[in-house]
């Protein structure tokens, strides 16, 4: 099943939410939306579900218009940011509760539960409360919940976001495998771009109500579309230096090095830009330098870990690769470098 | 080392002003409450400790008060106007209760969603709230009068029987709940703030699998509700066995032929009409353990409960 958005807007009175959205989600695909708090992600995925309508455009599911289908008929299933389980039933009721509301046979939604719930391991927790249950149990209630509908389309908002780093990372795996077991149509929605590089067949990056970019996650981190894109992934983000600064580069443009793309030399050769180290971050496998410039611009460089830089150094400076974007517009122009 | 000094010297002058201040503070705050405490000890707490030594006695509220052992419980098992009020008042109770809480929690759900002018109409459901009782009851002889009051000018009108109200046993039973139908405020302030503290999102899964609002309200509102309900008729039940005496006392004195005789009427009757206070201290007693016994169940009830978020 493919998703399409066809030109929507979604405005709450004077906030626009949501810019003449046009996204197509691919059948079978995992497609991440992505993007800072408030930028329309969850709003996209409402509008999905049908617990939204939009301001105008459509949305299409296949070549079926659902714009004003009432969301039981979208057969779609949604995992929320705070999991929204019902506190006062056990693990297997909120799970049957689906299948139970829809008149379902009882004999094969049983057995259903019981396979979703052994599948993802709870079968041992079925008749627990909510708040009986560790935060990973709980998500995997909620997961349970979605899965045993058998939609077409999953959509998850931010379904890890309680989670410890840890278990996140682990959920992330688990969510991936069961996509490709399962290889439904999947529309999950994170703030946190480690999550959308890690698991999206590809990744829509919203900013503000506006559709940046789509597609891989490698296109997206090696050729961002505008200086939006480029300052949002990464960690840290890629330098964004006027033109004819440190980095060089035509006056009406700004350019673009990727941390990892900024080398640093003991001695700065001819020609060469230097800076001065402000600050060491060693994050085990890697350290960060915070560069300051003699112009006073900021940099920062990737370094293999245990940089034998300290603050105070000057370094010479190389760029290996870098992206130029137009000054006015801030979009990409070329490869330079 | 001399800017230290003086630093930790300014430091102390404020902490032993802040004590002073909170010492003063004590003191006035024991002023306000002065006069509340003073009345709580008088008006409440020394009439109760009264009430249990009355009870034994046969005191007239003239004169000494005799120990009488327990001859006040032995009359009032073979009392019949006893039997009668303990009758209407587990009716008015057993009637009362369950509707004045359906009207609360019923306007409550009505009015949780936000919509325009919602305000003026949560504003009207409580206003009955801040009403004295007295002037209510006043108001309901007029609204029940059989003649010309609005209520039978209303059910003639749509062509509806239209009933003596406090003439009859029953229609004074139902003016009376009639009546409570309107000062209930408070249980729906309670049940509003209790709807509106459940999670919307409970509403939109629910909604994803096709659940409708009838059952939404089936499945998710009320058992998600229900510790906070039990709790609210819990609260209504000892209210309504107590508090009933202004209205009841105004509107029917108890009557007709004791179908409103509710157990404070009957208490009230016995000490100050008939001077019979050690037998009403009984009553009284006995209304105490009544009430106890019937909020203990619903507690057990409640307790049963899961307590949830």
């Amino acid at each position: 099943m493919s998703v399409r958005f066809v030109g929507v807007d979604k405005s709450y009175g004077p906030v626009r939410a949501l810019q003449s959205l046009d996204l197509e989600v691919y059948d079978g695909e995992l497609l991440v939306l992505v993007g800072p708090s408030g930028c329309g992600k969850s709003t996209s995925l409402r509008l999905i579900a049908g617990l939204e309508q939009p301001t105008s455009g459509r949305v299409y599911v296949d070549d079926a218009d659902v714009t004003d289908l009432r969301p039981h008929r979208r057969d779609v299933a949604m995992v929320f940011q705070d999991l929204a389980l019902y506190p006062h039933m056990t693990v297997r009721d909120n799970v049957a509760f689906g299948p139970r509301i829809r008149r379902e046979p009882a004999e094969a939604a049983r057995s259903r539960v019981d396979r979703t719930l052994s599948q993802l391991g709870i079968d041992g927790a079925a008749d627990r409360y909510p708040d009986q249950l560790s935060g990973g149990q709980r998500q995997r209630v909620a997961l349970a919940r979605a899965m045993v509908r058998e939609p077409r389309i999953y959509l998850m908002d931010e379904p890890l976001s309680d989670l410890d780093a840890q278990l996140r990372l682990r959920a992330r795996a688990e969510i991936v495998e069961l996509h490709r077991a399962i290889g439904a149509t999947t529309v999950y929605v994170t703030h946190d771009q480690a999550e959308a590089m890690t698991m999206g067949d590809r990744i829509a990056v919203l900013v503000d109500g506006r559709l940046h970019q789509v597609g891989t996650p490698a296109q997206v981190y090696d050729e961002p579309a505008d200086v939006t894109v480029a300052g949002f992934l990464g960690s840290p983000p890629m330098n964004l230096v006027p033109g004819g600064g440190v980095l060089g580069g035509e006056p009406d443009t700004i350019v673009g090095v990727r941390p990892e793309d900024l080398h640093v030399h003991a001695e700065a050769a001819a020609g060469q830009p230097a800076a001065r180290v402000s600050v060491v971050e060693s994050l085990g496998s890697e350290s960060v330098l915070l560069l300051r410039c003699d112009d006073g611009t900021r940099l920062a460089a990737r370094t293999p870990p245990r940089s034998p830089h300290l603050p105070g150094d000057v370094l010479g400076l190389s760029v290996e690769r870098s992206h130029v974007f137009g000054h006015d517009d801030g979009l990409r122009r070329e490869d330079w470098g | 080392m001399r800017e230290v000094v003086s630093t930790l010297r300014q430091a102390q002058d404020i902490a032993r002003s802040t004590t002073r201040r909170r010492g003063s503070g004590d003191r006035s705050a024991w002023a306000f409450l002065a006069p509340y405490a003073i009345a709580t000890l008088l008006l409440v707490l020394v009439p109760a400790l009264l009430t249990f030594r009355y009870a034994f006695t046969d005191f007239t509220g003239l004169g000494s008060a005799g120990f009488n052992g327990l001859d006040n419980l032995r009359r009032l098992v073979d009392d019949p106007f006893f039997a009668a009020s303990l009758r209407a008042s587990a009716i008015h109770v057993a009637v009362a209760v369950p509707l004045r809480l359906f009207v609360a929690v019923g306007l409550a759900l009505l009015l949780a969603a936000p919509r325009r002018g919602g305000r003026w109409y949560r504003v009207a459901v409580y206003l009955p709230t801040v009403v004295p009782d007295i002037a209510l009851a006043l108001l309901f002889l007029w609204v029940l009068n059989p003649i010309y009051g609005p209520l039978n000018q209303v059910l003639g009108a749509v062509g509806l029987p239209q009933p003596t109200w406090l003439a009859t046993t029953w229609g004074a039973r139902s003016g009376v709940i009639l009546m409570l139908l309107f000062p209930i405020g408070e249980a729906f302030l309670v049940a509003l703030a209790t709807r509106r503290s459940l999670n919307a999102r409970l509403y939109e899964a629910a909604a994803l699998d096709g659940c409708s609002p009838r059952m939404q309200l089936r499945h998710i509102t009320l058992p998600l509700m229900a510790p906070v309900l039990l709790l609210l008729a819990v609260r209504d039940t000892a209210l309504l066995l107590q508090v009933s005496f202004v209205p009841a006392y105004l509107l029917t004195d108890g009557g007709p032929g004791n179908a409103t005789l509710y157990l404070p009427i009957y208490i009230y009757d016995q000490a100050f009409e008939f001077l019979g206070f050690g037998y009403s201290a009984m009553l009284t007693l006995v209304l105490l353990a009544i009430t106890l016994v019937v909020i203990a169940l619903q507690l057990l009830v409640v307790r049963r409960w899961r307590i949830l978020q």
